[in-house]
């Protein structure tokens, strides 16, 4: 065992865990933060993706002991983050999620592209959601919220 | 607020946004691994890397062995034996941990039980299995041509499930007749459904409530009850099963599983929950795969391309088990009835043979056995064609079933109940902008690319009822659903159904269906899925069915509701029955209207005031069959134009157009989003997806690196078009439309190669068209002397 102290959500956290403890499976079976999912387990699919110090990671290929002293944001610590409410308004209206597996990490790193302005076009968005997989809706409603999404934060909304 | 506001507001038709959103935008989605029971422990599963080995014994470390579970150690788990009532079908029993044998890689061998998925995976690493490595079936055409190199089933003669010929009209009159005979050979290769959430199984044994309940991600949860009382000797009262959020399921999780069984199993012999969540590599190769077909096709036809009749070859590499409950023939008499396609063939003779194989079984994914009857109809009509000199989208219209001949009975007895098949390919083309394609065509692309346009068309057996079923040889009969609806003393509604919305929106549309009968706000409506402690017996989501079943069902229900409503009404109201109606949530008669709230509280809290006769309470239990148990087809034109690079093999879909009508849409919104989701699948199967195994019966896709799936990137977007033919047979005039999507791509996308291809003379007939097989095609093309395409292909 090996203790770690990181933040998640805001709130620092101390825990010991085996070295290969996957930040996945800490978030998941430690802090019972499920709306990070697993959907491939190593690194492909994207339904793990969380924040940390501020940028998308694959929270399954991470190691919990390699988090020591970071900042880890999940989708349960974005409930009052502007963007996200924007996207989670277009994903309603637009039909962008069925099974909803794949929607809290689609919803992380669509924020990220938001917020780094590379959300400008059907294009870029589509690029930039390539490591993010959903087998249901056929990203085409996806990618229409979140350039709506995009506009509405551009134009101050994003409530 | 009028009736016809509320409808379109809310009621069938309306793009109501879903309930379901809100939780899974949030992170709350609660799906099988997020359930969290205290003391839970993990199973991993020792599996065969052998395709076809006897086991000679098993070696548990002694420290080991109370936390490893091998065949012997349960042997109260009875094999799943699937037993289809289909003439000449051979069942196998398909043990949930191997005893003597293995017969694919990745079979269950024992299961190990450890606080940690990890701690069990290493306890699993312990454990030896000595193995007598047989001969593996690999090549499923051989061993239908009785060249294999082992018996799988040893009690069997040979490798085959089952031999039968499916056929209608004189295939030896077509072939006299015939002025073109055109003959192609097509393979649809081995894939997996890939639900995004892979299976998963929690188990646990209830002490007060003595019961065994078992979470685990399936689409037909009553379904599985019956399984485990059945493998497992339980009676069905004291199991539940609970199918909680669903990351989809695609047919994928449709059927009873080794996993299940035994996870189940395994909570009767510990003293705490113990779960199995699937990895991915296990999905990959141990899930249901699906698809692997081969079609010989012989089409004979006129010299203006009309199909008179097709002669055919079908074998279906099924894997090394019967799934439980209905075996490997649904997918081989599917493939084969639908192999005439939407047209008018009088003549048709399919053998098809259900072979055996070193593989995982096969079973259901989104379209079933039809997307490969597609490929190789489409393909083979686009062939005759080109052999009679005639634009494919023209011979194709020309072969379809006339809107005036329906109802049409096909050659392989499908009734056809109505629609424009003609006008949808039509629409289809006019989607796609196909003269403007064709322009782009002639003036050639500044990068050296080849464009081509292509299509596929379809007609989509959907909800069929008792009789349908009981032609297939089911033997269970899917052919009702069920729901009971609670109106609670405060005028709320909750519905309990036995189905399984995962992905389909059904919390929401089924909703709109109680709104449409009672005029009740959606919001103020529950529906309660997946569990067999809440819902009546019910199928489960599978066979593009929930929604004309389950909301029929409901539409029954609610409608039970509302006559009782109605007497309570006109008695509160002293009115005479006959005087009142129903309108906007409430019974109106001469002198006033009764809400329904304050009927509901009438019904629960104050049964003074009920009219004599009339029992307390509003609740009914409903089942719903549509009026012709053979199906409602829904059908469409799938188009597609693509640029394919004739240095790198790489095919991109440039556009992508589909025209399809399935009757009455209930919610707009959620039948576009089924179909784009549908046809990014079939682009999976058209262009990328793959498991092929090598000569010792090894699978060589694991993970998502070598297992190819549609990403952001790399999809077109897909354009829509409707038709709308209500049928008179279901509520509404709705028919099903989950599959749809994924059936025609492959078709169309190797049709738009081809065209691509023409001027080299190359033509794709197996999916994935991978680049490896696009080059292949070319440079196949290039060895071929040229030859007159159309004189070749006629008789002498």
């Amino acid at each position: 065992m090996t203790q770690v102290r990181l933040t998640v959500n805001g709130k620092p956290v101390a825990d010991d865990v085996p070295a290969r403890l996957s930040l996945a499976d800490f978030l998941r079976e430690r802090r019972n933060l499920t709306g990070t999912h697993l959907g491939c387990e190593h690194g492909v699919c994207g339904a793990c993706t969380v924040l940390v110090d501020g940028e998308p990671a694959r929270a399954c290929l991470m190691l919990a002991v390699a988090c020591e002293g970071r900042d880890v944001r999940t989708i349960e610590g974005l409930e009052n983050d502007k963007i996200v409410a924007a996207l989670r308004q277009a994903f309603k209206e637009h039909h962008g999620l069925q099974c909803g597996f794949c929607t809290p990490a689609m919803l992380i790193t669509a924020r990220d592209l938001i917020s780094r302005k590379r959300a400008g076009s059907d294009g870029e968005i589509r690029k930039g959601l390539s490591g993010n997989i959903c087998r249901c809706t056929g990203y085409t409603n996806i990618v229409t919220a979140v350039g709506h999404a995009a506009k509405a934060v551009a134009s101050g909304g994003g409530e | 607020m009028s009736q016809a506001e509320t409808k379109s507001r809310f009621g069938v038709g309306a793009s109501l946004l879903r309930k379901e959103d809100d939780r899974h935008l949030l992170g709350r989605g609660h799906f099988v691994a997020d359930v969290k029971l205290p003391d839970t422990q993990d199973v991993a599963f020792v599996r065969s890397q052998h395709a076809h080995a006897r086991i000679k014994g098993i070696t548990v470390p002694p420290d080991a062995k109370p936390c490893v579970f091998t065949a012997q150690d349960l042997p109260e788990i009875k094999p799943m034996r699937a037993v289809p009532q289909v003439p000449g079908f051979r069942p196998s029993g398909y043990p949930a941990l191997a005893t003597d044998k293995v017969r694919y890689v990745g079979e269950v061998i024992a299961a190990c039980v450890a606080p940690s998925r990890a701690e069990a995976e290493d306890l699993a690493a312990t454990v030896e299995v000595d193995f007598e490595v047989l001969p593996p079936v690999v090549d499923a055409a051989a061993a239908a041509a009785k060249q294999a190199p082992s018996l799988l089933h040893e009690q069997w003669p040979d490798n085959m499930f089952i031999e039968r010929v499916i056929q209608g009209g004189d295939i030896d009159a077509a072939a006299r007749e015939a002025e073109i005979v055109v003959r192609r050979e097509y393979k649809m290769h081995r894939q997996v459904g890939v639900p995004l959430e892979g299976r998963g199984v929690l188990a646990y044994r209830d002490r007060r409530l003595d019961e065994l309940v078992v979470y685990t991600s399936t689409q037909v949860p009553h379904t599985i009850r019956l399984g485990l009382s059945e493998m497992l000797g339980i009676e069905e009262r004291r199991i539940r099963v609970v199918a909680p959020d669903v990351g989809g399921g695609f047919g994928t999780k449709a059927r009873l599983s080794q996993e299940e069984v035994t996870v189940a199993a395994l909570a009767l012999h510990v003293d705490h929950p113990v779960r199995w969540i699937e990895d991915r590599s296990e999905h990959l190769l141990t899930a249901i795969h699906c698809r692997e077909h081969l079609y010989r096709m012989t089409a004979y036809a006129d010299r203006r391309g009309r199909i008179l009749g097709l002669d055919a070859e079908l074998i279906v590499d099924a894997g090394a088990y019967a799934l439980w409950p209905n075996g490997p023939f649904l997918e081989t008499g599917m493939a084969a009835r639908n192999l005439p396609g939407p047209y008018a063939i009088r003549h048709h003779r399919v053998k098809t043979f259900t072979v055996a194989t070193n593989k995982s079984p096969i079973g259901p994914y989104r379209g079933v056995g039809r997307p490969g009857a597609c490929f190789a109809i489409e393909r083979t009509l686009d062939e005759v064609a080109r052999a009679v000199g005639r634009d494919p989208l023209e011979v194709r219209i020309e072969n379809m079933v006339r809107p005036e001949q329906m109802p049409y009975t096909s050659v392989a007895g499908m009734i056809f109940d109505g629609g424009d098949y003609p006008q949808g390919a039509k629409l289809c083309a006019e989607t796609l902008n196909l003269t403007t394609i064709r322009a782009r065509q002639k003036r050639g692309e500044p990068d050296g690319r080849l464009i081509g346009v292509g299509f596929g068309a379809y007609s989509e057996q959907t909800a069929h009822g008792c009789g349908e079923w009981v032609t297939r040889g089911a033997p269970f009969i899917p052919g009702y659903e069920s729901c009971h609806a609670r109106l609670m003393s405060d005028g709320s509604l909750v519905l309990m159904v036995g189905i399984q919305s995962h992905g389909q929106g059904l919390e929401t549309t089924l909703s709109q269906i109680a709104h449409q009968e009672l005029g009740i706000d959606p919001v103020r409506v529950s529906v309660r899925h997946g569990d067999t402690d809440i819902s009546p017996f019910g199928m489960g989501t599978i066979a593009s069915r929930s929604m004309v079943m389950a909301g029929g069902a409901v539409a029954r229900a609610t409608r039970l509701l509302r006559e009782k409503m109605l007497r309570i009404g006109a008695h509160l109201l002293q009115a005479d029955p006959a005087d009142v109606r129903w309108e906007d949530g409430a019974v109106a008669g001469p002198s006033g209207t009764v809400r329904l709230e304050e009927i509901a509280r009438i019904a629960h809290l104050r049964m003074e005031q009920l009219p004599d006769g009339v029992d307390p309470l509003l609740e009914v239990t409903a089942t719903y069959e549509p009026a012709l148990d053979t199906g409602v087809f829904s059908y469409a034109t799938h188009g597609a134009v693509v640029a394919v690079d004739p240095q790198t093999g790489l095919v991109e879909v440039l556009d992508y157009a589909v025209a399809e009508d399935c009757g009455t849409v209930v919610n707009p919104m959620i039948v576009d989003g089924q179909i784009r989701g549908g046809v990014i699948q079939g682009i999976g199967t058209a262009l990328y997806e793959e498991i092929p195994y090598d000569s010792q019966g090894q699978p060589l896709a694991a993970t998502f690196a070598d297992y190819l799936m549609p990403g952001a990137a790399e999809m077109p977007e897909i354009k829509i078009a409707h038709l709308h033919t209500p049928t008179p047979h279901t509520e509404y005039g709705m028919k099903g439309m989950g599959e749809g999507g994924a059936i025609a791509p492959p078709a169309a996308i190797a049709n738009a190669v081809r065209d691509a291809l023409a001027s080299i003379g190359a033509e794709l007939n197996e999916t994935p068209m991978t680049p490896r097989r696009v080059l292949a095609a070319i440079r196949t093309a290039a060895k071929r002397p040229a030859a007159p395409a159309a004189a070749g292909n006629r008789r002498a």
